[in-house]
C-alpha cells in the first residue's frame, strides 16, 4: 500500500500550541515524504464583527489587520526556517475571512489528507462562545485531523530529526 | 490559548470597590499584578487609559470590553471585574456599566486576541448569561457560569 497521505496541511496562529503543531507536522512531512502546507488565517470575520460591536475603532480595525498580516507573514516565515532546518520544504498559505471556513475551502482546493492543529482548551465549555477557531476547524474540515500535545516530546522529536 | 483557559479565580474581582471610570481602569489592571500576570502596571494602564481616550470600550447592556496591545505581556492576559451597583463608563446607551472584560495582548499575537475579544463580543450579547454573571456572589461562581458548568 502506497503512503496514504501525500499532503499535509498545518495550521498556524501564532500561538505556542500552533508551532509545536508545525513541529510535529515537519517531522511527520519528513518520515511519510509528504506534501506540507503552512495555512495561516487572518481573521477579517472577527475584526468586523468587532467593529459592528464597537469594540473596534475604524482606525483599529485597520491596525490590527495590518498586524496580522505582518504575524502572518513572520510566523510562517518562522516555519519554514523550522522545515528548512530538516531538509523539508513548504507551501506557504495565508488567506482572510473567517478561519474554519478558510480552513475547510482550502483543505478541499488543495485535496489535504490531513490536518495537524495544536492543543485544544483542556476546558470542555457548554457554551458555543468558547469554541476556538481550531475546535471549529477540527468539527468542520473532510479529512482526519491530529491534534498535536505534550511540547516538550514534540520540541524532543524535532531536534532528533536529522 | 483559548479564551476559556485564562478564566481562572484569581483574574475574577466581584464586587468591584471603584466608583467612576479612571478607577475601575486601575482596579482591572491590579487584578493582573495582583494574579502574577503583568509586572510593569503603569504601562499596561496607560496602554488601556490611551485607548478609552479615543472611545469608550462600554457598550450596551452594562458591559465594557477594555483592552490594548501591550510590549509588557507575552501572552493573552483578562482580568473580570463585575460592579453590581454599576460605574458610570460613559458607555455608548449611557446606562452604568456592570460587567468589565481587560484584555491585554503582545503586540505579536493580533490573531489570538482578535478572537479573544470576538468570544468575549459573542458572550455579551446574552442578556441572560450576562445577567447571571452580573448576579454572581463569588469568584468561583463567576469561573463556573464562564466554563459552562
Amino acid at each position: 500500500m502506497s503512503n496514504p497521505i501525500k499532503k499535509i496541511m498545518v495550521y498556524v496562529d501564532g500561538t505556542e500550541q500552533s508551532v509545536t503543531a508545525a513541529q510535529y507536522a515537519i517531522c511527520l512531512a519528513s518520515f511519510s515524504g509528504a506534501e506540507l502546507i503552512a495555512h495561516y488565517v487572518i481573521n477579517t470575520r472577527a475584526v468586523e464583527d468587532l467593529l459592528k460591536a464597537r469594540i473596534f475603532l475604524k482606525d483599529e480595525q485597520v491596525e490590527y489587520e495590518h498586524d496580522m498580516e505582518a504575524d502572518a507573514e513572520r510566523y510562517l516565515n518562522y516555519i519554514d526556517e523550522l522545515a528548512i532546518k530538516k531538509g523539508v520544504s513548504i507551501i506557504k498559505k495565508r488567506s482572510r475571512g473567517s478561519v474554519h471556513k478558510e480552513i475547510v475551502d482550502s483543505i478541499e482546493e488543495n485535496d489535504v489528507d490531513l490536518l495537524v492543529i495544536g492543543e485544544l482548551s483542556r476546558i470542555r465549555s457548554r457554551r458555543d462562545e468558547f469554541f476556538d477557531e481550531s475546535e471549529r476547524a477540527m468539527r468542520a474540515v473532510p479529512c482526519s485531523v491530529l491534534i498535536v500535545k505534550d511540547q516538550d516530546r514534540v520540541w524532543e522529536m524535532y531536534e532528533s530529526l536529522v | 490559548m483559548a479564551l476559556i483557559d485564562l478564566v481562572v479565580e484569581k483574574i475574577v474581582k466581584i464586587p468591584l470597590e471603584s466608583q467612576d471610570k479612571p478607577d475601575v481602569i486601575r482596579e482591572l489592571v491590579q487584578i493582573l499584578k495582583d494574579a502574577g500576570e503583568i509586572e510593569d502596571f503603569d504601562s499596561v494602564l496607560k496602554g488601556v487609559q490611551d485607548r478609552e481616550d479615543k472611545q469608550s470600550t462600554g457598550l450596551e447592556q452594562g458591559i465594557a470590553v477594555p483592552h490594548c496591545k501591550s510590549a509588557a505581556v507575552s501572552s493573552l492576559k483578562l482580568a473580570i471585574g463585575i460592579a453590581p451597583q454599576g460605574i458610570d463608563f460613559d458607555s455608548l446607551d449611557k446606562q452604568p456599566t456592570n460587567l468589565f472584560f481587560l484584555l491585554v495582548a503582545s503586540p505579536e499575537l493580533s490573531g489570538p486576541h482578535v478572537e479573544a475579544l470576538a468570544e468575549i463580543a459573542k458572550l455579551a450579547r446574552s442578556k441572560a448569561f450576562c445577567k447571571a454573571l452580573v448576579n454572581a456572589e463569588n469568584a468561583k461562581e463567576v469561573v463556573d457560569l464562564l466554563q459552562g458548568r
